[in-house]
């Protein structure tokens, strides 16, 4: 065959390699952008921990710009009203003197380098008093560790990833309950269909998870409990895949083989989204499916359309429809004054992680970096978190525990609380109404 | 066996979308010896341009290919005359180009992150998750619309080098520029065509990716790492040769799954990269190498 040619390049030609003296401008700039410039900010009362400051500073980073700019400005929206609300009345409280609260929050830029090096610079040059952390599991657990070596409480709403905890790190404390509570609640409200009936026993489990410390969770959440449940459920594919995948075919075909009943997904928006689209359109369907913490955003709807997310099951940390009574409500009324929209779980966990903070300072009586540190190893407070409580029990490196808030999407366009039955705010369907025969 | 059947027809529906996504940086490096990193923010970019004219005109992303084409065919000629030209010439200007197509990405992006934030943008059609079965097999209708307009896209490509006289202008530019001087070619006017012709065609890669995938402005990376590999696979010697690069890179990510675990697929092109360059320098469908 005679194809038209334009070239035979010897691929030498392509050099990708970058000229030393290009290298080195690249690295001092790259000294001085990350070394920083600006005023440092921190609290100039740092020389003896046991006396009053006048004020207390709080560092911290959030991904303002980048990738999870959206989210990061989420987390800040949190963290500026439970500053806001404790400044409201003085500041917090040490030793009947109220000394304000100040939150120096840089941009990581979604950037893991970044985040380290402001928090060094934060914590060792600005001195700031405590660190509030960034949103994101892959930012925080290199962040964490920064805050660990420099001996300074480190609370942060933004990593759910249990390795971050398994450390037997002193000083990391976080506010989002494991990723495996999340398959684990999940599968209670699957239990409890199967126990009516709805679903067959045994039920044979697809398990699909993105190959990242998230999905691993994921996966060991959904093993744990059909370990436990003896022969009621049948885990017939256990598969992971790379994020951003541009073809899940491979995957659902084997899927479709196994016959699954339940089709149990752990996958960020993107992977969501394609994966999703080829589910639909190769006329696959699952008495059960749920793909993690996706599904009830409306950017899930807006991407697959209300036929296309209807009767999917998700499970986050926290949703507004739990903030109808006490402090739940307090919170979400507040919010809205303040913002004008609903708060989703990013402000939730921020609120949350820095309301923590501010109560162990106070309970503290001081900016002792140990006596805060012992005051947040002990804390057990009310909480807007579903359960009630909020703690970080040793036994889980400082990570809390609490169980999801399940939900599912109804094809009215709602999605209400299906589980646990103490915060339901409507009646799950299971199985499937999609699904024929 | 109906899974084999499957899987193959979704290789070559994915092929598709894959050759869609390396013609332009095919074209740009075997006219121009240029590596057009800013494919991937041009990819990007057009996702974005289909999703606003969806959005806000509820202009259907296919229909949109044209006016697509048309903005990005302008930006290519736009970066061509107002940065590209000014590079030297051959191996010399070869790093430069690169850092400055990189520059050129990174821009791109950042207006992108200030225009739409990080969030993730789809396109959701009235016909996004409808299929055609064939065998018993169900396929996505947005995948074989994706695979058709790929298929379109090669005809018009191959006819345009092979019976125009701008084609082979564009293919002597490529084999020996100076001689093209001699024999009375406007050698800068071709070079313009290219840039934004390869330009124009990653922006349709856009378009078509928009309707596939969710998208973000870090969209494209990816796209643009998969481009090379195909195109390499290639021989970045012709249009021909990326659609059976992209075939091969397809039906090996796909079918890998009976070899690899899931998670790994995606790095099988690249191994498959390597391989190639060290046993086949000249890609699996190019001119061999002598050593």
């Amino acid at each position: 065959m005679d194809w038209p040619k334009w070239t035979g390049v010897p691929l030498a030609e392509v050099s990708l390699l970058m000229p030393s003296r290009l290298a080195k401008i690249l690295a001092l700039s790259t000294i001085l952008v990350t070394a920083g410039c600006a005023p440092s900010q921190g609290n100039d009362d740092d020389g003896d921990s046991s006396a009053i400051p006048s004020k207390i500073v709080i560092g911290s980073t959030l991904p303002l710009t980048g990738s999870e700019s959206k989210t990061g400005g989420r987390f800040k929206q949190g963290y500026d009203l439970a500053i806001e609300q404790e400044n409201a009345d003085g500041g917090v409280d040490l030793g009947g003197k109220k000394v304000p609260v100040e939150l120096n929050l840089l941009d990581d830029t979604t950037d893991q380098a970044k985040a380290v090096n402001l928090a060094q610079r934060l914590i060792t040059q600005d001195k700031v008093n405590f660190f509030l952390g960034t949103y994101s599991t892959a930012l925080v657990e290199a962040q964490s560790t920064v805050a660990e070596q420099n001996k300074i409480p480190y609370v942060n709403g933004g990593g759910a990833a249990t390795s971050i905890y398994a450390k037997g790190f002193q000083w990391v404390f976080g506010t989002l309950a494991p990723v495996e509570n999340l398959a684990n609640t999940e599968m209670e409200w699957i239990d409890q269909q199967q126990a009516a009936g709805k679903l067959p026993k045994p039920a044979r489990v697809a398990l699909i998870w993105e190959n990242t410390s998230h999905g691993k969770d994921f996966r060991k959440g959904i093993q744990d409990f059909t370990r436990a449940h003896g022969t009621n459920y049948q885990v017939v594919t256990d598969e992971s895949f790379a994020l951003d995948g541009k073809d899940f075919s491979a995957i659902l075909s084997k899927v479709r083989a196994a016959k699954p009943d339940l089709f149990m997904v752990d996958a960020h928006l993107p992977d969501f989204i394609t994966m999703q689209r080829q589910y639909l359109s190769s006329n696959m369907c699952t008495k059960v499916l749920t793909y993690g913490a996706r599904g009830s955003e409306a950017d899930a709807r807006t991407a697959l359309g209300q036929d296309g997310v209807s009767y999917v099951l998700s499970a986050v940390w926290w949703n507004k429809q739990l903030g109808n009574t006490g402090l739940n409500k307090a919170f979400v009324d507040s919010f809205k004054a303040k913002y004008g929209t609903d708060p989703e779980w990013y402000q939730a966990q921020g609120y949350e992680a820095a309301r923590a903070l501010l109560t162990s300072i106070a309970k503290a009586g001081s900016v002792d970096k140990s006596k805060v540190r012992d005051q947040l190893a002990g804390l057990d407070i009310e909480s807007i978190l579903p359960g009630g409580r909020l703690s970080f029990p040793a036994a889980n490196g400082g990570q809390a525990d609490y169980p999801f808030v399940v939900q599912q999407n109804l094809p009215d366009g709602t999605s209400p609380i299906v589980y646990p039955a103490d915060v339901a705010t409507g009646q799950g369907v299971a199985p499937n109404p999609n699904c024929k025969g | 066996m109906r899974e084999v059947f499957t899987l193959a027809v979704s290789a070559v529906l994915l092929a598709g979308f894959y050759a869609a996504m390396a013609y332009g940086l095919g074209l740009i490096y075997g006219v121009l010896r240029i590596v057009n990193l800013a494919h991937g923010g041009i990819i990007m970019a057009a996702a974005y341009l289909t999703w606003q004219l969806f959005e806000r005109f509820g202009v259907d992303p296919y229909i949109a290919i044209p006016v697509a084409l048309v903005v990005f065919f302008a930006l290519g000629a736009g970066i061509y005359l107002g940065l590209v030209r000014f590079l030297p010439r051959g191996p010399a200007g070869a790093v430069q180009s690169l850092l400055l197509l990189f520059g050129v990405w990174l821009i791109i992006r950042n207006v992108a992150y200030l225009l739409f934030t990080g969030n993730e943008q789809a396109i959701h059609t009235s016909y996004a998750t409808r299929s055609v079965t064939v065998f018993g097999s169900s396929f996505s209708v947005t995948r074989i619309l994706v695979f058709a307009i790929a298929v379109v896209a090669l005809l018009l490509l191959h006819l345009l080098l092979t019976r125009t006289y701008l084609g082979k202008a564009i293919r002597a530019v490529a084999q020996n520029p100076d001689s093209c001087t001699l024999a009375g070619i406007d050698v800068e006017r071709v070079r313009i065509f290219t840039f934004g012709l390869g330009t124009a065609l990653a922006g349709l890669a856009g378009v078509l990716a928009s309707t596939l995938f969710a998208f973000n402005p870090s969209f494209g990376a990816a796209e643009l790492l998969k481009s090379f590999v195909i195109i390499v696979l290639g021989g970045l010697g012709s249009i021909v040769g990326i659609a059976l690069g992209a075939c091969v890179l397809a039906f090996a990510e796909v079918f890998s799954i009976y070899v690899v675990p899931p998670y790994l697929t995606s790095a099988v092109g690249f191994v498959l990269l390597v391989v190639v360059l060290v046993l086949r320098p000249g890609g699996l469908f190019g001119q061999r190498v002598l050593r």
